[in-house]
């Protein structure tokens, strides 16, 4: 916030070591809970909007960001793989129905790195005969590597393309097995285009079939996890609400607004739907870490930073792999491939026991579905 | 910019890593609150940017630190130690300084369960602090600052009175030995631990260096560097098995209150039943809490929103306080317990007042027992307008701090009236209680625009007035007393006792590059 006062009132410019720390902050939404207790403060708002001045101006994002950024453009994923290679994790036993106005939006990372959970995913769904499509090769990055690091006006025509795209398409209703995806989607999207379609995290959909009967969690998977709260399924997915209203001078020097302002506090994000889905799967126990929900301690990828900043997220990873291990878990596991990426660099690194899975990877294995 | 073979030394002996002379960094330390009003008392725009300083090191250890002051001195470099920082007297003065961020020594490096002190670094703070004590059924004293600041800090450089001043005293009260890098670059060790090991007294055989290291009101930082800390513990008071646990969000958190804890807002119609109240309350040693302020302030302690606030004072915290006192009964045992809600409920009856919480006009949530005991209630006064900043006020004895409050109301009036500060009709006060009710502290939050000339001068108004009506009315001493020209405001008076206090600055900081900021400037070597 002072940076940005600073930045603001002509005081500083873009220097490298202030675009070092712009640009290291993961966008976790860990201020969002913690700097507004007693003040009327938007952190993440403000570091996001110095990464948008930043990249206006000419001197961001950083180089990584710039080469992936130009891959989301031409490739439309930051891997810089072939587009056509999108559905290549597609096996021959799952079913889809290209007519169904329910879309699986895959996302770059399980399309192309953490393939397992798109299996799972689309497995999952087969199973509780719930009915879904692709966009395949078709399929755009959601923009949220592209939008977290400033890059406003690409950001945004990804997300009006898309949407152009899904309503061509008659999607009514997104699934999501990606937190990045579902922010974007469920948050982001909807504060620069306008759209009225459903979006739904694997892990509430999941949820859902359990709730109704659908799918049956019947094979035990003995293991001891723990669960990892992705941030943008956590803090950053609350979403938005728009206010309208005035100022209203109560006492001298103290307004209160009128209605009430809704506040982005973190703790409205998808913090039940995972653990009510993982205590139902037979012979699994569940053990939390401490700092876990609104308060969960980020994997260290996000905003940019796995790109920009590897060996400070390969730190953070292991901070919170650290944190998994002294729980007695034998597995950690998550519901975002991006999350999962980083934790499975940072068992390598720190040569750690720990087993990751995906949500889905394990719920697949309880319906009977991995065998 | 530092010249560039003085930077390269700096970098030697912290790392590259650990230094910075970025302007954005740099202005980060330059941002305190409170700067805009001495901004606006410059004729300029309000803002909280100060001075910046040429570069910020971190250093991890005394050695770094003691190397870094002594080629200050060399080069004739001033320098101010940093930690958790709140308030322009934690930044520069002299721009031609350094800034020593202590952020990196953050280790609790003992707790002495027996002798009942805990030896702490710089950065380590309040909560920290707090959360390792428990398991021993201990806890410190934490200044109202919150849990997010230095103890250290506090204890050796300010007063630093707390929530639970009546049980724990204040910062000044507590700190033991300490490991002091001198503005000259010399280490000392305070009290009892060169000769034992132990850190039980900060007072040696011979004179006590205590009074030169802080006096009555601490040295803001402008004598050196404190790089360890011993300060003393009191018992926490809940029985073994109890553990700290809270749940809910955000806002609204839940806390367990121990067994044996019950608060009162004990009310009394006139000032002089509240004076006898309080002394004796505070001399039966009933009370963990002793907190006085506005119908307004207890808005804000007993409320999690800014909106929740402004509804309860207007739903008829006008109508039914008058002058008031905080209190946390809080017991090891039931019978403990029993004693003492007994005592206060026969000491209410005594001076005819009535309990507002037990008549349903504030309800306390349990989180705001943790709230109290975390120092946190005080940090709630920033939702009015996100700011406030308090008078220098008194501490003295209870009879004078209700003296305080009865003279400070029409002065406060004037300057509501004038629409330049928050309108708490002038009541807005904070007294507390010290050791067993013979010494008392009191000052006066006020809510201020920090955007507004207007607001930031009509409180440095205000604030003058205020000072110069304890000249007048013989008001004692304040509790906090910022740089050279109010020093010697109160030494007129005084003994001259701010020539004593540049005597020794002088005399510990003969380059004059210990940079004073806020406390007061000796006369360098010539």
């Amino acid at each position: 916030m002072i940076v940005a006062s600073a930045y603001h009132k002509g005081r500083v410019k873009l220097t490298p070591e202030m675009l070092d720390v712009i640009y290291s902050c993961t966008n976790c939404g860990g201020c969002e809970v913690s700097c507004k207790w007693v003040y009327e403060l938007e952190p993440n708002e403000a570091i996001h909007e110095l990464r948008v001045a930043a990249v206006e101006s000419g001197a961001g994002p950083m180089p990584n960001h710039k080469k992936y950024i130009e891959l989301v453009e031409r490739n439309k994923n930051p891997y810089g793989e072939d587009p056509k290679k999108r559905p290549g994790w597609l096996t021959d036993d799952i079913t889809t129905n290209e007519s169904s106005s329910t879309l699986y939006f895959v996302g770059c990372t399980a399309s192309y790195r953490r393939e397992e959970i798109a299996v799972a995913t689309a497995k999952i769904l087969n199973s509780a005969g719930e009915d879904f499509r692709l966009m395949g090769s078709d399929e755009m990055c959601c923009g949220s590597p592209v939008y977290r690091v400033g890059d406003e006006k690409k950001a945004k025509e990804i997300m009006k393309n898309n949407i152009q795209q899904f309503k061509e398409a008659g999607i009514e209703k997104i699934i999501t097995s990606c937190s990045g995806c579902y922010n974007m989607l469920k948050v982001e999207y909807p504060r620069f285009v306008e759209h009225d379609i459903e979006i739904v995290h694997t892990s509430q959909i999941i949820e859902e079939f359990l709730r109704d009967g659908k799918i049956k969690l019947s094979e035990k998977v003995p293991m001891k996890v723990t669960y990892h709260d992705p941030c943008h399924l956590g803090r950053m997915a609350e979403p938005y609400i728009p206010w309208e209203g005035e100022k209203i001078e109560v006492l001298s020097q103290v307004y209160i607004y009128d209605p009430p302002k809704p506040e982005r506090r973190g703790a409205g994000g998808v913090y039940d739907a995972p653990r009510n889905v993982l205590k139902q799967i037979p012979g699994l126990e569940l053990v939390e870490m401490e700092r876990i929900r609104e308060y969960s301690y980020c994997c260290g990828a996000g905003g940019g930073c796995k790109s920009a900043y590897p060996d400070f997220s390969l730190w953070a990873s292991n901070e919170r792999l650290e944190e998994a291990e002294s729980t007695g878990a034998s597995t950690l596991v998550s519901a975002c491939p991006f999350c999962g990426t980083n934790f499975k660099d940072g068992i390598e690194s720190r040569k750690s026991k720990m087993e990751y899975f995906d949500l889905t990877e394990l719920v697949l294995r309880s319906i009977g579905g991995s065998k | 910019m530092l010249e560039k073979n003085v930077y390269s030394a700096f970098e030697k002996i912290v790392g590259e890593r650990n230094i910075s002379q970025d302007l954005a960094v740099m202005d980060s330390y330059a941002f305190q609150w409170c700067n805009e009003i001495e901004s606006a008392q410059r004729g300029e725009e309000p803002q909280r940017f100060g001075v910046r300083p040429l570069a910020v090191l971190l250093p991890k250890s005394t050695e770094e630190v003691q190397a870094i002051v002594r080629f200050c001195n060399e080069h004739d470099i001033g320098y101010k130690a940093f930690c958790t920082g709140m308030g322009p007297w934690a930044g520069l003065s002299n721009p031609r300084a350094i800034q020593i961020d202590l952020r990196r020594m953050n280790r609790i490096l003992e707790i002495d369960e027996k002798n009942m002190y805990a030896v702490i670094e710089p950065y380590v703070t309040n909560a920290q602090l707090q959360s390792e004590l428990f398991e021993f059924g201990l806890m410190h004293h934490a200044q109202g600052a919150g849990p997010q600041t230095s103890p250290l800090a506090s204890h050796t450089s300010f007063v630093g009175p707390g929530f639970t001043s009546p049980y724990t005293g204040f910062s000044g009260r507590n700190v033991l030995g300490v490991e002091w890098v001198l503005p000259d670059g010399a280490i000392i060790r305070l009290g009892s631990y060169d000769h034992n090991g132990k850190w039980f007294t900060g007072d040696g055989p011979g004179i006590s260096l205590r009074g030169i290291m802080r006096g009555w009101l601490g040295a803001y930082g402008g004598l050196g560097v404190f790089t360890k800390a011993a300060i003393r513990l009191f018992s926490w008071p809940a029985p073994k098995e109890w553990k700290w646990k809270t749940s809910g969000t955000i806002p609204e958190y839940d806390w367990d209150i121990p067994p044996f804890w019950k608060m009162y807002v004990l009310n009394f119609e006139e000032w002089e039943e509240y004076q006898n109240a309080m002394y004796e309350l505070s001399d039966r040693e009933v009370t963990m809490v002793a907190t006085t302020s506005a119908p307004e302030g207890l808005a804000a302690l007993f409320t999690n929103t800014k909106q929740e606030a402004i509804e309860s004072i207007f739903a008829g915290l006008l109508v039914k306080t008058r002058n008031y006192i905080v209190m946390l009964v809080a017991a090891h045992t039931e019978r403990e317990f029993e004693f003492r809600t007994k005592l206060v409920q026969l000491i209410m009856e005594k001076y005819g007042g009535n309990d507002l919480i037990e008549e349903g006009v504030t309800v306390p949530k349990p989180m705001h027992y943790g709230e109290t005991v975390r120092n946190m209630l005080g940090g709630h006064a920033f939702r009015f307008s996100n700011c406030f900043q308090s008078t220098h006020g008194g501490m003295d004895t209870i009879a004078m701090a209700v003296r305080l409050a009865q003279l400070n109301q029409p002065v406060k009036q004037k300057y509501i009236d004038k629409g330049v500060i928050g309108d708490d009709r002038g009541l807005g006060v904070w007294i507390t209680s010290y050791e067993s009710g013979h010494m008392a502290h009191m000052e006066t939050p006020t809510v201020y625009d920090p955007t507004s000339v207007e607001s930031c001068l009509g409180y440095a108004a205000f604030q003058d007035e205020c000072n110069q009506m304890d000249l007048d009315e013989a008001l004692g001493m304040p509790f906090f007393i910022v740089g050279d020209e109010v020093h010697n405001f109160y030494a007129e008076r005084t003994m001259h006792y701010a020539n004593w206090i540049r005597k020794i600055k002088a005399a510990f900081d003969p380059n004059g590059v210990s940079d004073s900021s806020h406390y007061v400037k000796g006369e360098r070597k010539k």
